[in-house]
């Protein structure tokens, strides 16, 4: 084990070091992204003051949302870059992938530590940012219970996200091709939970209730934080589900992957 | 003019053969699309009109710009740089044709093939599964045809002059993201711009970005006429001439100082 993460800090560094190098093209992308995703939320806010709320909260409860899961989108972008479907799509397409597969290291842990892309510091910080700005417009009645809470709602989505990027690369052990209709689920879904989820129509919010439960990572844990009546009756220990959703999505995404590592067949390049 | 022809026809073609990829993004759109409409139906709530748009004329608004997403493939569009990478750039700028007009020509070629198999097919599913509005005169029809080949030239040209940029540096990815980036709430396209202060739509009319989605949208849903209506054309061709005319100049430049790698 100690072995295992000696080598995941060496790959880190060396994905460090790399992009380092070019020190103002690095910090030229983490500007950008700060100021393309901090545009997405200007935008949301003024046209939110016209309309004064969206589904009953304001721009405090929206930010809350809005900035809980840039965090933690980011931060799992950062991590689990080497599983990102497009990423890994061209590994095995160029099958660079069977280098990985000759290693005697842990396969997961490899891929892991092929990619960390750093840039995505930008989107995580400008997350952070609005977080506190969602900190001080709302008056949160803080308990122990809600702060000690809280880190694990962000690593519940981290390992959701997370998860959904590990099934995405393991499909394209069958198709080759990484599939744009993940994107749904990793991009739509997130930004799905940046809003309350009370606003969508029945159906869409069964779908991500019982199906894919992303009602659970940020909506509900959000509720209690918040002190919200929940519009919807679930019982109420909901917000709980919000990190055994993400652990549980995790654990099914990495057994699909040894399935899919087990059936894997170069593409002989 | 027959090669632009020939080129225009063969990038159709190449395009009409990716299906399964078409699919799929409309699958996507599409989704993205519901998403939209219903936080936009959570936005108006009780109300029924905001800054002269209807609620029926928002959500068409949500289907409208996602079937343009295809057609002005407005958020990444690397082939000039990736043809820089790849070397081949030095015999596409041997070939006895404009260059800005090789690329153009292949563009429209694509946009085509795009309204066919993704922005048509979006807006008729949008058409079954809300109560969506159309323009309603033969004016503004002829407008918003008008204005659509207008915005793909002012997309195009923007396009065109950002992938240059790989002819200064290997990392114009980079500046390409910040390029294209910058159009998701400029444009108009993440939430109408008439639903923002007027500073801040002051702001993104000193850029094209408005003239490549917003002026489409605000056309189809029939809130410009009359004078307003021929300015904001007016305003699509200024913008064209101008990131045309850049493009040229930024062509030239950039030639004398393009190393080609390998190839």
């Amino acid at each position: 084990m100690r072995h295992t993460l000696a080598i995941y800090r060496r790959l880190l560094g060396i994905q460090l070091r790399s992009q380092l190098q070019y020190r103002a093209a690095f910090l030229l992308e983490v500007l950008t992204s700060i100021i393309i995703n901090g545009l997405f939320f200007i935008s949301l806010a003024l046209v939110l003051q016209r309309f004064e709320s969206l589904g009953g909260w304001g721009l405090g409860e929206i930010a809350f949302l809005y900035g809980m899961v840039d965090s933690a989108f980011a931060t799992m972008d950062m991590i689990f870059s080497g599983f990102d479907p497009g990423y890994f799509g061209r590994h095995i397409r160029l099958g660079t992938f069977d280098q990985l597969l000759l290693r005697p290291v842990n396969l997961t842990l490899q891929v892991l530590g092929s990619s960390f892309v750093m840039r995505r510091l930008g989107r995580l910080l400008q997350g952070i940012a609005i977080f506190a700005l969602a900190l001080t417009m709302l008056e949160i009645r803080w308990t122990l219970l809600k702060v000690l809470f809280l880190p694990w709602v962000l690593m519940g989505m981290i390992a959701f996200f997370g998860g959904l990027f590990i099934i995405g690369a393991t499909i394209t052990f069958w198709t080759i091709e990484s599939i744009e209709v993940v994107n749904i689920f990793t991009y739509g879904g997130s930004e799905m939970i940046s809003y309350p989820m009370h606003i969508y129509p029945g159906w869409l919010r069964s779908f991500f209730t019982y199906i894919v439960p992303a009602i659970f990572l940020n909506y509900y844990p959000a509720l209690y934080i918040l002190d919200r009546p929940d519009p919807l009756g679930l019982p109420v220990w909901a917000p709980l589900m919000g990190p055994v959703v993400g652990f549980g999505m995790l654990g099914l995404a990495l057994i699909f992957w040894r399935i899919g590592v087990r059936h894997y067949q170069s593409t002989g390049t | 003019m027959r090669l632009t022809w020939e080129l225009m026809k063969r990038s159709f073609q190449r395009h009409l053969t990716y299906r399964a990829a078409a699919l799929a993004g409309l699958v996507t759109n599409l989704f993205f699309g519901l998403l939209r409409a219903a936080v936009i139906v959570a936005y108006y709530g009780a109300r029924n009109e905001m800054s002269g748009v209807s609620l029926q004329g928002a959500i068409t608004y949500t289907g409208l710009t996602q079937a343009l997403i295809a057609y002005l493939t407005i958020w990444s569009w690397y082939p000039i740089m990736d043809s820089v990478a790849s070397g081949e750039i030095s015999s596409d700028l041997l070939k006895p044709l404009d260059y800005f007009t090789f690329w153009l020509s292949q563009d429209i070629g694509r946009a085509l093939a795009a309204v066919i198999m993704r922005g048509l097919p979006l807006i008729l599913v949008y058409a079954l599964a809300f109560d969506i509005t159309f323009p309603a005169t033969p004016i503004q029809w002829l407008a918003l045809i008008l204005g659509l080949i207008l915005s793909l030239l002012v997309s195009f040209s923007w396009r065109f002059v950002v992938n240059l940029a790989a002819f200064w540096t290997p990392n114009a990815r980079g500046i390409g993201r910040f390029a294209y980036g910058l159009t998701w709430v400029l444009s108009g396209f993440f939430l109408p711009l008439r639903f923002h202060p007027d500073w801040f739509v002051r702001l993104a009319e000193l850029t094209p970005f408005p003239a490549m989605v917003n002026t489409v949208v605000e056309i189809y849903l029939g809130v410009l006429s009359g004078p307003e209506l021929v300015s904001a054309l007016l305003t699509q061709l200024m913008w064209a001439a101008i990131l045309i005319l850049l493009g040229q100049l930024v062509l030239r430049a950039g030639v004398r100082r393009l190393v080609i790698q390998g190839g």
